[in-house]
């Protein structure tokens, strides 16, 4: 048998969805599921093999092509800037990134620049390219809710699941930046030297969407 | 100050020993396979003009490039790619040479890469240029040449892939939309990103070109993609191209009965390089494509000379790398060391250089004594010392 396909997977929720996917699709993931320390699982029916990594890391490992596929959320895709092909939307893991800040103000007025706080310094820099707008952006680790609240920031853009964290702080979402979910991703020359392998792997996930 | 003296610039490197000889390898089989086939080569400087590569195109971003100020505080920059400046050659020094002019060049470019990814600034790249013919012999000549370099470099463990960049024009050239969109179009497609295209293209509208565009970065594959899209798309000048590309590939195939050839019409480059055949080559243990190049027809006209010119590049590096990954290559021992009994200097230099003269790699030791000198031997793996006194004696 040839080598196997080499997925990374991000460790977490989407690694969860994700074997559960390919449990679906009648593959034997025992290893993956009791993996204890391990981080390369095989799933030997499929000739796969299962990498577990972080997402930025999913996206490095695919980049570089030691990685043929990966399953990252879109937030990662938007924040890293790694050269591969996006090939399906998995649509688990879904939520959203948006501008948010203290409930009631007007995030626009006045002629100031305005100052956001986030993890994602990239897609917030983006957003606001896009809007033909400067602003300062401060990088925050940790809560991000804090920095409007402590006058640090006019608003932040993060990712918003159910809004609940922002409502229990008196902030508010002013407006979405921009939809996400785990995609599929493939390194560009895997995909050209294995493509058949890959493509039959992707018409069954999609034929399971 | 903090002081950098001990190390290199990020995305750049020192090579050593099997290295080298790993880069010389691949460089000299590339450069056979250029010169077999009536190619000169080029030298251009590192240094160009920032206007040079500041084309309508936009081909290269300014972010991407090195920048310095000359002493009359013009914008210079690294070179980021060799076909800019050897299409300001053609267009002037060259400008009245007898055509076709096949030239090739084996240099450095530079270009800014995303930090922290291990990528190098720095890539020695080999490439050709044909300028001054369209015909279709020049485009099978670029391609069997492409062959031989990537089957030359990896033992045939390659891929090489073609397309038209004509197809995506002509189709985005149908919709009514903002060249920032057709941009868009554009990138997504070349990303394979099908989810993102779906959407953006829903926005456009449900019509028959749309629907092509959301097939087009799905058609690659063996030969009968082309088949399949000439089915999909129903445009004369589509028509055309599929059938160019499908001859192209059948003359690829007679030529060279075992390429591992095939087709990707989702290869879409950057607006208004390219305005032909495009080709692009992989091989296992790169992570990345190898090999790109195409025809582009109107580029030099940029720099007053309307001629057509077709090409390629190869990465060097990248090849020498996995060539050095995969082979074991070692540093090639001399054949003799030469050691010197006290007094006996000179004679022992004279040796040594006459046996030079005979075509002999020869060291000169500068050990005291014999046990260490045969130490240094086994260790260098040099098969011979020859000792020098009154006598010349030889021991193994």
């Amino acid at each position: 048998m040839s080598k196997p396909i080499r997925i990374a997977l991000t460790k977490g929720r989407l690694e969860k969805d994700t074997i559960a996917l390919l449990e679906k699709l009648g593959f034997d993931c025992t290893a993956v599921r009791e993996k204890g320390r391990k981080l390369i699982l095989p799933i030997p029916d499929g000739n796969l093999e299962v990498v577990l990594a972080k997402a930025m890391d999913v996206i490095t490992y695919v980049d570089r092509g030691v990685c043929d596929l990966g399953v990252v959320g879109k937030d990662t895709i938007m924040e890293s800037n790694g050269r591969f092909y996006e090939l399906v939307d998995l649509g688990f893991g879904r939520c959203k990134f948006a501008l948010a800040g203290k409930k009631g103000e007007n995030f626009y007025e006045g002629f100031g620049v305005k100052t956001i706080a986030t993890k994602y310094p990239n897609v917030t820099r983006n957003f606001f390219e896009g809007k033909g707008m400067d602003i300062d952006i401060v990088k925050i680790e940790g809560s991000v809710e804090l920095a409007p609240l402590l006058d640090l920031a006019n608003g932040i853009v993060d990712i918003v699941e159910t809004g609940t964290t922002l409502k229990e702080n008196g902030l508010e979402v002013y407006e979405d930046v921009a939809p996400i979910s785990a995609r599929l991703i493939a390194n560009t020359v895997s995909l050209k030297l294995r493509q058949q392998e890959i493509e039959s792997l992707i018409s069954l996930i999609e034929s399971k969407l | 100050m903090k002081s950098y003296d001990t190390i290199t610039p990020e995305g750049t490197k020192d090579l050593l020993f099997n290295e080298c000889i790993a880069r010389r390898n691949v460089e000299n089989s590339i450069h056979k396979v250029f010169k077999q086939h009536g190619y000169s080569e080029i030298i251009t400087p590192g240094l160009e003009f920032f206007d040079v590569f500041n084309l309508n195109s936009r081909h290269f971003p300014q972010e991407n490039m090195y920048k310095l100020v000359d002493n009359k505080g013009r914008l210079l920059v690294l070179r980021p790619d060799s076909t800019m400046p050897i299409a300001r050659v053609v267009a002037t020094r060259l400008k009245d040479a007898i055509l076709p002019l096949r030239l090739y060049y084996n240099q450095c470019v530079y270009n800014i890469s995303p930090q922290l990814r291990g990528r190098s600034d720095q890539i020695v790249q080999a490439g050709i240029e044909l300028i001054g013919s369209s015909s279709d012999m020049a485009d099978l000549e670029v391609i069997g040449m492409a062959i031989d370099v990537l089957n030359t470099c990896s033992d045939g463990n390659y891929s090489i892939e073609i397309g038209d960049s004509g197809i995506f024009k002509e189709l985005v050239a149908e919709l009514n939309i903002s060249d920032d969109m057709k941009e868009n179009i554009r990138y997504l497609i070349e990303q394979k990103n099908y989810p993102a295209l779906n959407d953006l293209l829903d926005t456009i509208g449900d019509n028959k070109i749309t629907k092509s565009l959301k097939k087009l970065p799905r058609l690659f594959g063996n030969v009968d993609v082309l088949d399949k899209a000439s089915n999909l798309f129903i445009n004369k000048q589509i028509d055309m191209y599929l059938t160019d590309l499908k001859s192209v590939y059948e003359n690829v195939k007679q030529l060279y009965p075992n390429a591992n050839i095939s087709i990707d019409l989702g290869m879409v480059n950057r607006a208004d390089y390219y305005t032909g055949i495009i080709i692009k080559g992989y091989v296992e243990g790169c992570g990345d494509e190898v090999l790109s190049g195409g025809r582009y027809d109107k580029l030099i006209a940029e720099f007053g000379y309307d001629v057509p010119a077709t090409g390629f590049a190869i990465n060097v590096d990248a090849v020498s790398q996995m060539v050095a990954k995969k082979k074991k290559i070692s540093n090639i021992p001399v054949d003799i060391i030469v050691f010197a009994e006290n007094g006996f200097e000179m004679k022992a230099m004279q040796v040594a250089q006459d046996m030079r003269n005979k075509g002999l790699n020869v060291e000169n030791s500068f050990i005291d004594d014999l046990e260490s000198v045969r130490e240094y031997a086994r260790e260098k793996k040099i098969p011979k010392i020859i000792i020098i006194n009154d006598d010349v004696t030889e021991v193994q």
